[in-house]
């Protein structure tokens, strides 16, 4: 399953990443290279085989329903680039620029 | 229009009343400073880390119960992810493929028809994303957007019934039955205005005679509309849209509308031809979610009374079935019922109050039954009035007003209004009538001339009425009462 | 002892509580080597000088009791740059966190501020602990004390080098296949993974969240289970984390049964790492112990599978670093061009050549294929141990099959750089401890041996690894850094 390089651009716009014209060649290959590599695990049967999909514990634990205190407004935007009335302020959404969230 | 069926399924965010959010310890409450309820973990800070809130959990295990759901012993949680600066993460902390309950119901019933179960296929647990404040009319036109994330976290269950909804009015029947059962477990202020509950709708057309499969239908979704009432709107335009647009002999686009309020037309937000890629996989800093199915009995057996046996429960009482639907529909008013008739006996007598002036009251003032002036305690007080024959039912519309707007008990209301006297020449007639029978030899004096003997008869009168009754009238009265007596002897 | 900062944190330690010396002098010395040595070195991307002697000057007031009430007072200890500390900045290696300065603190960092440890600074790392050799950090490199042109192994390689070249005692890394253990064979220090859920992961700067484990490096045994008393045990802000129970009887003091896994020790292991590690194992023998040969069938798989859940696990941990809440923005006219522009300038080549490894093996269409598929041959993985770990006590490995590389020497090809971590991903992959701790020296450059033991049994491999240290008081440092 070779990746061209218009996947290659379909994933970086997935994780928003931008690769350069000169960049999308070399990470090609390096993808591909390891695509080719992990291959090897086609070869298992893995029928019936459940997934390991976390570490050690076994069950969620479940906390109680108490408040804690939160940050103050200032120490919660304290890192932001840009900050606008104790809020997180952001350029515009394009609707159709495949901004759009939920 | 008769040559499609109407396909409709309903997604419905919950938001839970928990005392705080569903990872960490940060308050839900609505409407405070931007940004003010907000620590590491919902603000997605680098190496934070989840922990499930158990409250969440078990509200979220008593609205599957409720709504017949199965819950799973073993769930899990994945992460839905997507960029959009209302999400912390980049992504949502979700329930993908082990959702924690499926295969539920909930039964409507169509006017003049018979009850429609309609399926709720699952019910997931989920965070909310927080709030984007577009600096502009419209989206498009912003020239920016300010986020706030007191509301990331919130924790949220979505319910996802099947395609088995038929018209813009089941969809109404079922959402307003999903929001009654909700409303009797306590999980949700279930505000559509402030958003603490979320209607999406998926609309399709299906041909008659059409064999495939209702998912591949090109559905349109309604999304994130305010009100029950709106939803229905969307319906019936989406409706007649699709129709328009199948008649024209074009094809329907699968894509995202929305509602607007004013016109009540849908409007494109975004094709879903090119569908999210949510890249969903487990979380791994969550383990499994594993409910002992004795801990579930146990909540099951714990649920309140539900709006089906609440509605069985009204009507074998007698309450007729409009003012019982009423009641059940809106869990404040069945409260208050429940807490006046403590103190009113007659069951009926309280609906019927409640339903047409205590309601039409509430309105005007904009007011609820919950945080209603005039409290259950003195509605029946204001009845107990009635019945003992203090008032007559047009002075107790009169009192009720009062009560409103003065915030004072029925009694407290009669008397400094002067309603005390009773006024009423039917119910003082009664009396009058009495002290003529059980003073013959008096009224006998004051027909031979003796004009001292009516004011005994007064004193009388208002001696049986405890002072309460107008003198004048009393007067009118007695000489009324003896002349006609003159008349019948 | 000659010098302060050549003592080890026990001794430290007793010596502060005895009163002998003072804090001030201890941190003042370890202060004046960093700045004799590390510009040679590169370990550390932050020194916290004022808030260290103030720890220090505090301490120094405190009576005897106090002292022995805080297991760590007077030692200095440094982190790597993934661990959360509200005093002093964390970049995890990464302009996209330039200046980034964290509201809160780690779990392990309040555990060492409560056991009284002095913490001097933050240690150089590859960028999100992606690498094996700390040359994928975008501050500055760390050079390998025992040889200058040489990299100290990665991503704990500032830790490391930090530790080796004397300038503190004790440091924690972080270790999602090999992160601590292969700098500690590098830097012939003692590294060591403890069990998944062991120690809180509540602020260490998430890589692959099923894997990553913080740890001690230290350079003797000692130190390392000192180290790792304080940090592990349960915490409520950690769903992963284990509960506090008592390790298992502690499988030390009889004949034991060694396992050699024969995959293993294949050619590709080089032949100063063959040579030291078979002189470890004769000792092995010498002291009584029976060495077993074992098979970890499914090993030819691990660095496939470590492939495809680390970077798919970090690709969505990554996703977080959006220019909107803090770290780097680049402007942008739309939100799109914001986050590609900030994401592109904020990450190195390296990392995003994981995000998009990453991204793909999650995508619509291939996650079967890939990310469940490497998550069926982790339960492989780790049946592999388990049915091990029924017949012998410890498994030993080599920790790497090499020593430590010259800088550049891994850069250009991938898989290259990836085979590098065969014998240390397993331990992640099946949620085991492992340690690595210096057996020998070898064309100058020392060697590290790996043991491995079933889950829970930290304790225990602390123990056991104890009896290949040549002596435990005087660690054999390099001769590569001249104060």
């Amino acid at each position: 399953m070779e990746l061209s390089d218009q996947d290659i651009r379909h994933v970086a716009q997935l994780a928003r990443l931008r690769l350069m014209p000169g960049e999308l060649g070399q990470v090609r290959r390096d993808l591909n290279r390891v695509l080719a590599y992990v291959e090897t695990l086609q070869q298992l049967n893995l029928e019936g085989i459940e997934p390991t999909m976390h570490g050690g514990q076994v069950q969620a634990p479940l906390r109680s329903d108490r408040v804690s205190a939160s940050l103050s407004v200032a120490q919660a935007t304290a890192n932001a680039p840009e900050v606008q009335g104790g809020m997180f302020r952001v350029p515009r959404i394009m609707e159709s620029g495949g901004d759009a969230g939920e | 229009m008769d040559r499609y069926e109407v396909i409709i399924g309903i997604e419905v965010h919950v938001e839970l009343k928990t005392q705080s959010k569903l990872f960490c310890g940060c308050a839900t409450r609505f409407g405070m400073e931007p940004n003010s309820e907000t620590c590491p973990v919902c603000l997605g800070m680098p190496g934070v880390l989840p922990v499930l809130n158990g409250e969440a959990i078990e509200m979220a295990v008593k609205s599957a119960l409720a709504l017949h759901c199965q819950v799973r012993p073993f769930s899990k949680f994945d992460r839905k992810q997507y960029f959009y600066p209302d999400l912390p993460k980049a992504y949502q902390i979700s329930q993908y493929d082990q959702p924690l309950a499926e295969w539920g119901w909930v039964e409507i019933r169509l006017s003049g028809g018979a009850p429609k179960k309609i399926r709720v296929r699952r019910i997931h647990v989920e965070e909310d994303a927080g709030k984007l404040n577009h600096m502009g009319q419209r989206l498009g036109d912003a020239v920016g957007s300010l986020v706030d994330l007191n509301r990331a976290g919130v924790p949220l269950i979505e319910i996802v019934s099947e395609p088995d909804l038929r018209s813009a009015e089941e969809a109404r029947l079922y959402l307003t039955e999903l929001r009654a059962t909700l409303s009797y477990l306590d999980v949700s202020d279930l505000r559509m205005q402030e958003g603490s509950m979320r209607c999406d709708a998926n609309v399709s057309l299906k041909p008659v005679g059409y064999q495939g499969s209702l998912e591949d239908l090109p559905r349109v979704e309604i999304k994130n509309v305010n009100s029950i009432r709106n939803v229905q709107r969307g319906i019936d335009y989406e409706v007649a849209r699709q129709s328009e647009v199948l008649q024209a002999g074009q094809r329907i686009i699968k894509e995202t509308r929305g509602l607007d309020d004013a016109t009540g037309r849908t409007y494109s937000q975004r094709s879903k031809e090119e569908a999210n890629d949510y890249r969903y996989f487990p979380e791994p800093d969550l383990p499994p979610l594993v409910l002992e199915p004795a801990w579930i009995d146990e909540v099951s057996h714990h649920l309140p009374d539900l709006p089906a046996t609440i509605r069985q429960n009204l009507m074998a009482r007698g309450l007729p079935e409009q003012d019982a639907e009423v009641l059940v529909q809106d869990r404040e008013a069945y409260d208050y019922w429940s807490k006046a008739i403590h103190y009113h006996a007659d069951e009926k007598l309280v609906a019927n109050w409640m339903l047409s002036d205590v309601a039409r009251l509430i309105n005007a003032r904009q007011e609820s039954y919950a945080r209603c002036s005039v409290g259950p305690q003195g509605l029946a007080e204001l009845l107990d009035l009635m019945a003992d024959g203090t008032l007559s039912g047009r002075m107790a519309k009169e009192v009720l007003e009062g009560m409103f707007e003065t915030k004072e008990t029925a009694r407290e209301v009669v008397k400094a209004r002067g309603l005390n006297q009773i006024t009423d020449t039917g119910a003082l007639m009664e009396v009058v009538k009495t002290v003529v029978a059980d003073h013959a030899v008096v009224v006998a004096d004051y027909r031979s001339g003796k004009d001292k003997a009516l004011a005994f008869l007064v004193g009388q009168v208002m001696k049986a009425t405890r002072g309460q009754a107008k003198p004048g009238l009393v007067n009118t009265l007695l000489k009324e009462a003896i002349g006609r007596e003159d008349l019948t002897t | 002892m000659s010098e302060i900062w050549q003592c080890s944190a026990s001794g430290l330690h007793a010596e502060f509580v005895d009163g002998a010396l003072r804090a001030q002098d201890i941190v003042g010395a370890h202060l004046e080597r960093i700045d004799a040595v590390d510009s040679q070195i590169g370990a550390f991307l932050y020194v916290d000088r004022e808030g260290a002697m103030k720890t220090a000057r505090m301490q120094d007031d405190w009576s005897k009791v106090d002292r022995i009430h805080h297991p760590l007072s007077g030692v200095p200890v440094a982190l790597k740059d993934n661990l959360m500390t509200h005093t002093m900045p964390t970049t995890a290696g990464s302009k996209i966190l330039a200046k980034f300065i964290a509201p809160y603190d780690a779990t392990v960092v309040e555990r060492l501020g409560a056991a009284g440890a002095i913490m001097v600074g933050k240690t150089n790392l590859d960028e999100f602990a992606m690498g094996s050799s700390t040359e994928h950090s975008a501050w500055q490199k760390t050079r390998n004390p025992w040889d200058l042109t040489r990299v100290p192994g990665g991503s704990s390689g500032g830790s490391a080098a930090a530790v080796a070249s004397q300038m503190v005692p004790l440091a924690l890394g972080s270790d999602t296949g090999g992160s601590i253990r292969q700098p500690a064979a590098y830097c012939g220090i003692v590294g060591m993974k403890p069990t998944y859920g062991r120690v809180s992961r509540y602020g260490l700067i998430a890589f692959a969240s099923s894997l990553d484990q913080i740890g001690p490096l230290t350079r003797t045994v000692k130190d390392a289970e000192l180290l790792y008393r304080i940090i592990q045990g349960h915490d409520p802000r950690d769903s992963t984390s284990l509960p506090d129970t008592a390790d298992p009887f502690p499988m030390v003091g009889r004949p034991l049964r060694i396992g050699i896994p024969r995959e293993y020790f294949t050619d590709g292991i080089a032949p100063g790492v063959r040579t030291s590690v078979e002189d470890a194992l004769e000792r092995l023998k010498m002291l009584g112990h029976q060495l077993v040969d074992i098979s970890l069938p499914h090993t030819e798989y691990a660095i496939a599978t470590y492939y495809l859940i680390a970077p798919a696990e970090a690709s969505s941990n990554l996703a977080r670093y959006d220019g909107v809440r803090y770290g780097l923005r680049q402007a942008g006219t739309d939100l799109l061009t914001m986050y590609e522009t900030t994401r592109d300038q904020g990450f190195g080549d390296e990392v995003k050549r994981r995000i998009l490894l990453g991204t793909h093996a999650l995508s619509a269409g291939y996650y079967d294929a890939y990310y469940s598929t490497a998550q069926k041959v982790r339960t492989l993985i780790r049946r592999d141990f388990e049915e091990a770990f029924a017949e012998v006590d410890y498994i030993v490995t080599p920790t790497t099959p090499d020593q430590a590389f010259v800088f550049g020497e891994r850069d250009e090809d991938p898989i290259r750089m990836y085979l590098g971590d065969i014998f240390t991903v397993t331990a992640n992959l099946a949620g085991i401890p492992g340690l690595s701790m210096p057996i020998g020296v070898q064309n100058g450059l020392p060697v590290g041996l790996q043991w491995l033991a079933p889950a829970m049994h930290d304790l225990s491999l602390l123990s056991v690894a104890r009896m290949l240290e040549m002596d435990p008081e005087e660690w054999i440092g390099p001769k590569g850094v001249k104060a």
